[in-house]
């Protein structure tokens, strides 16, 4: 018994389910196949949570058009998809002359690129856009266009609005094998053969190795790992715009930033890792990255850090986007996504769509998509339990006090078309146990409901 | 909806806020006791060990026999517990938003409030500690004894304990309810926090003690698989399943902020009467500092809960003439940091902790470079409590900011 599929999507990260959700507006039967129990696990789940404009990344490059194109169409569709984005613009800081010629060379080649939003700004400027900066800039770069996003909710978004339109999905299901058949692929997994006219491998960290079940050995995944501190929410009114170091085109270095979330986050730290499953932060990371936050930000030591984190960049052998249509394979390879896959998501999707489509003969583009809207989990939003008279009084009943979320919108949460198979996906999708004690109140409560509604 | 307008509203029912409720209704006025858990107790509820209330009923009880006794001495006709109420700002007035899931968004301005929102652990990432984040098995006492007490299957067979406070000891027994055999406990500090008897009993029952060592690694993915501990000896990793944070207490005091708190204990700054910085709002128990026994929390819950009702029928200026009372070198904090003239309420008891072990001790009050009270002491430990009789303020002119010191 082989499930029969014109497209079939290997891996359910922002750039999978972003790709997914692309083919749900074409007549496609088209499936999405992640490896986990939950979408979103894997090098999506641990980010800076930024969406880039692509301005600091290589000029001319494919990584720099799509994720230009990312960031447009994620301003233009985010809003109908409840996902946020907080415009703090970004500030580029320097702190010696001799930076600020690198500076200055930067803001030139991005002008000359076309990116011309960028500003060379002074010491008083950055002064009245970063009032709790230590002192000593000389000059930053500032980028109005860029903020930050909803790391955990993207993702989810443009899966939930796949499958509502049309799309399968299969978690739990590591695709194991790759065999031609026909003109197509059977793809093994624990849960069944699938059988696709054309396969995308949007595997992430793992991309190689989904690759080399089919043969190819065009790249070798580079994982590099990146760690985060999370300050807790009274450190918020600290900065209200994203401050970076100029990047280098290996490392954008160690930024700060607020999160949609009310935090302000440090990170990340680079390090070449063997093992991509290797998510793991370290004492140096962590105290590299604290006395960074104090040199940066110095009245931060007076403020608690609520969790600290890790993520895997999907790098390869070259510090660039891998994406490898095989028209004649009927295999498209969607690797190496390594640091703007966030902001890329939507411009890649668009890119692959534009190489797979000419090939499928039923391609016809649906009339009309069934709109999809996730909660915000943003702490600018309204949330649900400030309507005065909500339908389900659980909204009204907070179990997770230190981030305010409700019983109802946890079995809200439970009750998606997508629902999460783990705690950690349940906190990704409700903030729940979150926040600054991670669970000495909540966890009990919400496992009990977790289990109960999970069954 | 008459309980709402109650004149006192106390926010938090642990033994703080339920004994101030009683003082409050023994002084004949109305309270509206908010609590955000389904159940009025506080943290007691979910204790089950013995050890709870002793310095307030005399009695050794269980934390949820203790929470009963506490709820049964409350005068229905002048108390009223909203639970699954959430307190969500207190500003000045007081006024209160109230989110409560029978009655929604509600805005309370009473004549006075008690804020009694007790404590929280730090978990494990506001410690730094490094490794994998394992979706399961990495807890503190409080999510551990809510599993337990919730019925909640905590799926693990071996635990590693870190710290040795009382609270760590605790876990001992609740880990026994949960089927978790304690493999081993480890502190950074160089002796065992809570009193030695303790350790020598978890040795005696075969549990290894890890001393001056740090957890440097976890791993795991869906459960805790190992922990490095790194000590005196090198590092060593042992296997286990849990690992549970506790102690490292730090007031949940997140309706209060900035210039209102005290940095060094995280919670209200007060005077001796309970009198937070915003006029009308009270605070006793744990929220004034981390960590003080239930007994303790409710004696300072019943004299501040009289003070409140005391203040109802004089509303006096508030906090006239306060002086400053300051931690100076040796002493961590001290609390309440502020000192009002006498006014007919009653005063808690001053407390205040060292920054490090001293054996003897001598504390001195000094103001204005004159000393004004000195306390001989045979010991004091780190941030182990040392109570100030009361008369040490006796000859202390009123306004007159003044500092605690050790030798
Ligand atoms: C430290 C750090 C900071 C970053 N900061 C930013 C930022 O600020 N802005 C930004 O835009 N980007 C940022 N990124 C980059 C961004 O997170 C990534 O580019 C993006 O998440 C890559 O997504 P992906 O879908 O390609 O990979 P992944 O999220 O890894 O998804 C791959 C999926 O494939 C699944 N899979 C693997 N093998 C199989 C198999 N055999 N069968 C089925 N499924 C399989 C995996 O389980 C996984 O879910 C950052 C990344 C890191 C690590
Ligand atoms: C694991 C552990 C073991 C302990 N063992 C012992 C022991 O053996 N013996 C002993 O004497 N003591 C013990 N204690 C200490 C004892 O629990 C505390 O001293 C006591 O609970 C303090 O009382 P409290 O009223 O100040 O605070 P809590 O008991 O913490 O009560 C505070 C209440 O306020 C509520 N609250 C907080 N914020 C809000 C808000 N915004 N809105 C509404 N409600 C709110 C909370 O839900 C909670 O119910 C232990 C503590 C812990 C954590």
């Amino acid at each position: 018994m082989t499930d029969a599929y014109d497209i079939a999507v290997v891996g359910a990260g922002v750039v999978g389910c972003a790709i997914a959700r692309e083919f749900s507006r074409y007549e496609l039967r088209t499936i999405l196949i992640e490896a986990r129990s939950d979408l979103g696990d894997g090098a999506s789940k641990g980010n800076s949570a930024i969406l880039s404009t692509g301005a600091d990344t290589p000029s001319g490059t494919l990584e720099c058009r799509l994720v230009t194109r990312g960031h447009a169409r994620y301003l233009a569709e985010a809003p109908a998809l409840g996902l946020p984005f907080l415009a703090t613009g970004s500030l580029t800081v320097v702190w010696n002359e001799e930076e600020l010629v690198r500076l200055r060379a930067m803001h030139d080649e991005m002008h000359a690129a076309g990116f011309r939003t960028g500003e060379l700004v002074g010491p008083d400027f950055i002064r009245a856009k970063a009032p709790h900066l230590a002192p000593g800039a000389v000059g930053a770069i500032w980028e109005p266009e860029e903020g930050i996003v909803d790391p955990f909710s993207t993702p989810y978004a443009y899966a939930l609005d796949a499958v509502t339109n049309g799309v399968a999905y299969r978690a739990s299901a590591p695709v194991a094998s790759a065999t031609r058949h026909g003109g197509g692929w059977i793809l093994d997994t624990p849960q069944g053969a699938i059988s696709a006219d054309i396969v995308i491998n949007c595997a992430g960290l793992w991309a190689d190795r989904v690759e080399a079940l089919a043969g190819y050995a065009d790249f070798v995944g580079r994982p590099r790992r990146g760690q985060f501190l999370v300050y807790d929410k009274s450190a918020r009114p600290l900065l209200d715009t994203i401050v970076k170091p100029v990047p280098s085109p290996t490392y954008r270095g160690i930024l700060i930033a607020p999160t949609v979330f009310g935090n302000i986050l440090v990170g990340p730290t680079a390090e070449e890792i063997d093992d991509p499953d290797d998510w793991r932060t370290t004492r140096e990371g962590l105290a590299t990255l604290e006395a960074a936050a104090h040199r940066l930000i110095p009245a931060l030591a007076r403020h608690e850090i609520t969790a600290t984190y890790c993520g895997v960049r999907p790098g390869t052998d070259r510090p660039e986007y891998r994406i490898i249509p095989r028209p004649d394979a009927n295999w498209v390879t969607v690797g190496g996504i390594r640091s703007t896959g966030l902001s890329g998501a939507l411009g890649i999707a668009e890119h692959v769509a534009g190489l797979v489509l000419p090939e499928m003969k039923r391609a016809a583009r649906k009339a009309r998509a069934v709109p999809v809207r996730v909660p915000s989990l943003c702490a600018a939003d309204a949330r649900p339990w400030q309507a005065m008279m909500p339908a389900d009084r659980a909204m009204h009943e907070i179990v997770c006090h230190c981030e305010g979320v409700t019983l109802g919108e946890i079995r809200a949460a439970m009750a998606s078309p997508l629902p999460p198979r783990s705690l950690k996906a349940l906190k990704r999708r409700t903030r729940a146990m979150f926040g600054r004690c991670q669970g000495f109140h909540c966890a009990a409560r919400v496992q009990a409901i977790f289990d109960g509604a999970a069954g | 909806m008459k309980q709402l307008d109650a004149p006192v509203v106390v926010i938090g029912a642990g033994p703080a806020g339920l004994a101030a409720a009683k003082a409050l209704a023994d002084g004949g006025v109305g309270v509206l006791v908010v609590e955000r858990d389904e159940a009025p107790g506080g943290l007691p509820r979910f204790c089950r060990h013995p050890g709870f209330g002793w310095a307030y009923t005399r009695r050794f009880e269980s934390g949820p026999a203790f929470a009963r006794r506490m709820l049964a001495a409350l005068d229905p006709a002048r108390v009223a517990i909203e639970t699954r109420t959430s307190v969500l700002s207190l500003e000045a007035g007081p006024t209160l938003h109230l989110l409560s899931a029978e009655h929604g968004n509600l805005h309370l301005r009473p004549r006075a409030v008690v804020l009694a929102t007790g404590i929280r652990e730090r978990p494990r990432s506001a410690r730094l500690v490094p490794g994998r984040r394992p979706e399961r098995g990495v807890l503190t006492t409080g999510q551990l004894q809510q599993m337990v007490a919730r019925g909640v299957p905590v799926r693990g067979r071996r635990a590693i304990v870190v710290g040795t406070e009382h609270v760590s000891f605790s876990v001992l027994l609740t880990a026994r309810h949960a089927g978790l055999k304690v493999v081993a406990m480890a502190g950074p500090e160089d002796r065992v926090m809570s009193h030695a008897a303790a350790g020598l009993l978890a040795r005696a029952a075969g549990i290894p003690i890890h001393l001056s060592t740090t957890v440097e690694d976890i791993e795991g993915s869906v459960h805790v698989e190992a922990v490095t501990l790194r000590g005196p000896d090198g590092t060593h990793r042992i296997a286990c399943d849990t690992v549970v944070f506790t102690g490292d207490f730090v007031p949940d005091c997140t309706l209060f902020r900035g210039d209102d708190v005290d940095p060094a204990t995280g919670g209200p700054l007060v005077d001796q009467f309970g009198r937070t910085n915003l006029p009308g709002v009270f605070a006793a128990g744990n929220v004034l500092r981390a960590v003080e026994t239930s007994g303790w929390a409710a004696n300072e819950g019943a004299r501040v809960g009289a003070n409140a009702a005391a203040y109802l029928d004089a509303p006096a200026a508030w906090r006239e003439n306060a002086a400053r009372i300051a931690a100076g070198p040796g002493v961590a904090y001290v609390v309440p940091q502020f000192h009002a003239p006498a006014n007919g309420m009653a005063a808690l008891p001053v407390s205040l902790r060292a920054d490090r072990d001293m054996r003897p001790a001598r504390l001195h009050l000094d103001a204005d470079g004159a000393e004004y009270w000195r306390g001989n002491l045979p010991s004091a430990r780190r941030l182990r409590r040392v109570a100030v009789e009361a008369d040490a303020f006796a000859t202390l002119p009123a306004g007159r900011p003044a500092e605690f010191r050790f030798d």
